[in-house]
């Protein structure tokens, strides 16, 4: 066979192999013992000496010729092989995935982050008390001595040890600053309650309050701290009111109101105001050197703002189908 | 408190439109908390806070609603009125200081001389004050115009003269309202030369009130200190009209105007024969306070620049009138009806208030610098979102319930009640959350859920030293064992046990053991106590099938509640650099006996082989075919490496023969 047939019979052959066994024949036909490639090599003997190194060039060129195509094949038949074997792989993707198992978080402690996360940013520590209290803390050293009228405002539920439930966060207050002087700068969530149950009213519910304690603080600082917080949980197009109230543990207070963007009525939010200097005095500062603000907010109502929440007391029923939402 | 619109209107001497009225007055501090059509004219009912007793009558409202708009208010019109015959009682303030001015007149021989007046039915109607008798209409009247409570007596049922004094122990008085009220020493009363008559600034006796059968009557007008009114009534569980404005305080030179004014309406309405008023006043009568402030001291709370004259005129409005200045100071004078008023902030909130809280300035400051720390809040926060990766949903529980519930579980022993509850269901503070927990899963059964998976972190409350721990609790409930269609998750012991390893690994907290439970209410053979440095911190497991029926459920849950109070707060802080070097690792399988816990294998494991090894892993047990009876077959995969080199052959090989030998000795193991 002459050197061209040759080259033309690889070339076909190897175009034509699409398995590994083809291919190993393949090798058997043109390098096996009797193979054409190797029968053609032979003929070298049969040529005058100074033929024989161009006879050895061409045979070189056909095993490169030869091997390439090898090679190639190869390649073509591997990822034949990868191919075929993921046509075997094929699954239904729209089946549902393995693990179906993710909880959600109350919406109150959604909420709680949420005004939490925002002054956590501004570098209040965040600070926890206890639920059961004494009268100390829950009232007087919070400027309520016993028999003063805003004690009505507050009803407390008493234990029979003596103490109560703690009707606010602010004891949490003058326990921080007895911990850690001033300056001062916390927030304080958590479960406060009172004796009271209706729409609007549950017997325990969360309060966040926030206390700055420094030199010179004044009125413009608390509106502006509020005003801030309320752009970031509201958005920056709510219309805001202060207007004067009464805490016996700041003074002056405010009250603050922002306008429902629905119904256009004004809706109570928190309450604030100065830190009052007996309370100051109280905590061990000096209400001459020390000055601060404070503020205070319902977590229910903020949840029931956020998420068009009706009744109040659907937060506490815990059926998983309002909680999974 | 309820006023009549009209009435308002008619004391500020204008007529704006109720809406507007009542954004004025909630501008200054008086909320209004509802408007009602009444006859033709609207009762607006005020929430007003307690501190504003000036404001508890429509007169007080309309004072300080013209000091905010800057319209005249003459709160005083000169009253004169002249009795006929002398006053035949005597007076005697015995409790000096807390009644330090009583005035009183006596009135005989009632006449209607023309139809009592509508005006006077309507306000008491819309007030919501019970019509007794026409004197006693007429002196709740005046009260709600002027803020002064009076009180009518039927003269023939007080024997000898009228003293105010404090109550003597053991005294009695009913009031009206057919109430027996058991007196303390500090109880202030009017009383004649028998008994208590009244509870002074609070409430009238029954048996010296007047009835229609009354002849003569007394009428009463004082000035009652509000430290001794305040907290009395509310102490025996009522309110009155008076008592809510004596606490707050009534305008020490309001009595007497008051009485007259009530005096001229009986004038005008009965023929009659009135006295002469008797008024008794001591030194301890009060003074008007005064207190002193700059303007630097307003600007510096306010943050705002307000000159003298501003502040003067402002305070002015509000009758708080400027007596002396000196270089540094502007001294005030506060008005009788202020009892609010007592330091300078207090000045200062008058101010704000006239201004107007949104005429103040936002000031930016940035004064408190404060280093991160990481809260108990954060560390709460972050176990929530761990539980709610692991599927969990968050639930909220109130901190009290039924008593019997905890009584149905055996763990009401150092339970806290409550005093007051507001019903039984919610009258003991819980021990556990557990039956929180087991009726929120009772409550979601009911409504249809087959599955449930719920963590709660709250307080459980105890009768100890310590009252209250925090607590976080977690219970799984698969009733149908509904596979998911290529999942095969077992919600079981180890489910929970699984997750409390991840918890712990979590939290870096280490030290964690696990012991056969004590816990009652959990199924003794399948639970788990949990102890953090030989200390209990929790348990683990399936409820004891016996408390079902008291939980009202059929099928046992698998439950955890651990104390989260106690667990060290273990922050990352310090990343350490792998191993560079390779990890071997060789699978062991032995039989032993069978009540050899995994517990005391690892443990051997552990004490055999003391170099090298990073881990142990069990991946499998198996007893049955091929092993002898008694016996198990426990597998484990063991990993060894080093951080200096690579461990040969030869340091494996030794490992590993001395845990065979170990495994050998210790348990009598036999490898596989």
């Amino acid at each position: 066979m002459d050197l061209d047939a040759l080259k033309a019979n690889l070339k076909k052959d190897f175009q034509k192999i699409v398995s590994q066994a083809e291919l190993n024949q393949l090798k058997v036909k043109y390098l096996g013992k009797k193979g054409q490639i190797t029968e053609f090599s032979k003929n070298i003997k049969n040529l005058p000496p100074k033929d024989r190194p161009t006879f050895g060039k061409k045979i070189g060129e056909l095993r490169t010729l030869y091997e390439n195509f090898v090679l190639s094949s190869q390649e073509r038949i591997e990822l034949e092989v990868i191919n075929e074997s993921l046509k075997k792989d094929r699954i239904d993707i729209t089946l549902p995935g393995s693990f179906k198992s993710q909880g959600k978080l109350h919406p109150l402690t959604i909420t709680t982050k949420k005004i939490a996360d925002f002054f956590s940013s501004k570098g209040y520590l965040i600070e926890d008390g206890p639920e059961i209290e004494s009268d100390y803390y829950n009232f007087d050293a919070l400027n309520i001595p016993k028999d003063h009228p805003a004690r009505d405002m507050h009803d407390t539920f008493y234990l029979e040890n003596g103490n109560l439930l703690r009707t606010h966060t602010s004891p949490v207050q003058i326990r921080s600053i007895e911990k850690r002087g001033a300056p001062l700068k916390i927030i304080c969530p958590g479960k406060v309650y009172r004796s009271d149950a209706d729409k609007t009213h549950t017997p325990m519910f969360h309060q966040i309050e926030g206390l700055v304690i420094s030199e010179n603080v004044n009125f413009g600082h608390l509106k502006n701290e509020i005003m801030t917080f309320i752009d970031f949980f509201f958005g920056p197009d709510t219309k805001v009111r202060f207007r004067p109230s009464y805490f016996p543990f700041t003074e002056p207070s405010a009250e603050v109101d922002i306008m429902d963007k629905k119904s256009k009525n004004w809706l109570e939010i928190m309450g604030c105001g100065l830190v009052h200097p007996n309370v100051i005095d109280m905590a061990g500062l000096d209400s001459k050197k020390f000055s601060g603000f404070a503020f205070g907010m319902g977590i229910e109502r903020m949840a029931k703002l956020l998420y068009e929440i009706e009744d109040m007391r659907s937060l506490f029923s815990n059926d998983i189908k309002f909680l999974s939402q | 408190m309820k006023i009549l619109y009209s009435r308002i209107t008619k004391a500020i001497n204008a007529k704006p439109k109720i809406e507007s009225l009542c954004d004025d007055l909630t501008l200054i501090g008086i909320e209004v908390d509802e408007i009602k059509s009444f006859q033709g004219d609207k009762i607006i009912d005020f929430d007003l806070t307690p501190n504003r007793g000036d404001c508890f009558s429509t007169k007080g409202l309309a004072r300080d609603y013209c000091a905010f708009k800057g319209k005249k208010f003459s709160s005083v019109k000169k009253v004169s009125f002249k009795g006929e015959a002398k006053f035949t009682k005597k007076i005697k303030l015995s409790a000096r200081e807390a009644c330090s001015a009583y005035s009183a007149v006596s009135i005989s021989n009632l006449k209607l001389k023309k139809k009592f007046p509508e005006n006077i039915k309507k306000s008491l109607k819309a007030a919501g004050i019970q019509s007794i008798h026409p004197l006693v209409d007429i002196v709740n009247f005046v009260m709600l115009e002027s803020g002064q409570p009076m009180h009518v007596f039927d003269q023939d049922k007080i024997e000898g003269d009228i003293e105010v004094r404090f109550a003597k122990s053991k005294e009695q008085i009913k009031i009206l309202g057919e109430k027996n009220l058991k007196l303390t020493k500090d109880c202030l009363v009017i009383s004649d030369k028998k008994e208590p008559i009244a509870f002074a600034g609070i409430s009238g006796g029954l048996n010296h009130s007047v009835s229609k059968k009354t002849k003569n009557f007394i009428i009463e007008s004082a000035f009652f200190d509000p430290s001794v009114i305040k907290g009395k009534a509310r102490r025996y569980g009522f309110q009155t009209d008076a008592s809510q404005r004596f606490e707050r305080g009534v305008d020490f030179n309001l009595h007497e105007i008051a009485l007259k004014e009530a005096l001229l309406i009986i004038q005008e309405i009965y023929q009659a024969d009135i006295s002469q008023i008797e008024t008794t006043k001591n030194k301890y009568f009060p003074k008007k306070k005064l207190i002193s402030i700059s303007s630097a001291d307003v600007n510096q709370k306010l943050g705002t620049n307000l000159n003298e004259n501003t502040i003067k005129s402002i305070l002015n409005r509000l009758e708080i009138k400027l007596i002396k200045r000196n270089k540094f100071n502007l001294t005030f004078e506060v008005p009788s009806h202020r009892f609010d008023l007592s330091i300078k902030e207090d000045l200062i909130e008058e101010v704000a208030r006239i201004v107007g809280y949104d005429n103040l300035p936002q000031i930016k400051s940035n004064q408190v610098s404060q280093h991160y720390e990481k809260s108990k809040y954060d560390f709460v926060n972050e176990m929530k979102i761990f539980m709610i990766n692991k599927g969990f949903n968050e639930v909220i529980n109130y901190s009290f319930l039924d008593k019997q519930s905890l009584e149905n579980l055996g763990i009401e022993e150092k339970s806290i009640s409550i005093k007051n509850p507001l019903n039984n269901s919610l009258s003991t503070l819980r021990t556990s959350l557990l039956p929180s927990l087991a009726a929120n899963l009772e409550f979601n059964i009911n409504r249809g859920q087959n599955f449930l998976n719920i963590f709660e972190i709250g307080k459980s409350f105890s009768n100890t030293s310590s009252k209250e721990a925090l607590n976080l609790a977690g219970l799984i409930y698969d009733d149908e064992k509904f596979k998911n269609w290529n999942t095969n998750q077992n919600y079981d012991f180890f489910f929970l046990k699984g997750l409390l390893e991840d918890f712990f690994e979590e939290f870096r907290i280490e030290k964690v053991s696990w012991k056969r439970s004590k816990n009652v209410l959990l199924h003794p053979f399948a639970s788990a106590d949990i102890h953090l440095n030989r200390k209990l911190i929790g348990s683990v497991g399936s409820i004891n099938p016996s408390f079902l029926k008291s939980l009202g459920l059929n099928k046992a849950f698998f439950y955890f509640e651990i104390n989260i109070e106690s667990l060290p707060r273990n922050d990352l802080e310090k990343l350490k650099a792998p191993s560079i070097y390779p990890i071997s690792q060789r699978d062991f399988s032995f039989e032993i006996d069978k009540d050899i816990s995994y517990e005391q294998v690892t443990e051997c494991i552990c004490n055999s082989s003391k170099n090298f090894l990073i881990s142990s892993r069990i991946f499998d047990i198996y007893d049955g075919q091929n092993i002898s009876d008694g016996k198990k077959s426990i597998a484990f995969r063991l990993s060894w490496g080093s951080d200096k080199k690579t461990l040969s052959e030869e340091d494996i090989s030794k490992e590993a023969n001395l845990i065979i030998s170990g495994m050998q000795k210790k348990l009598n193991a036999i490898l596989r």
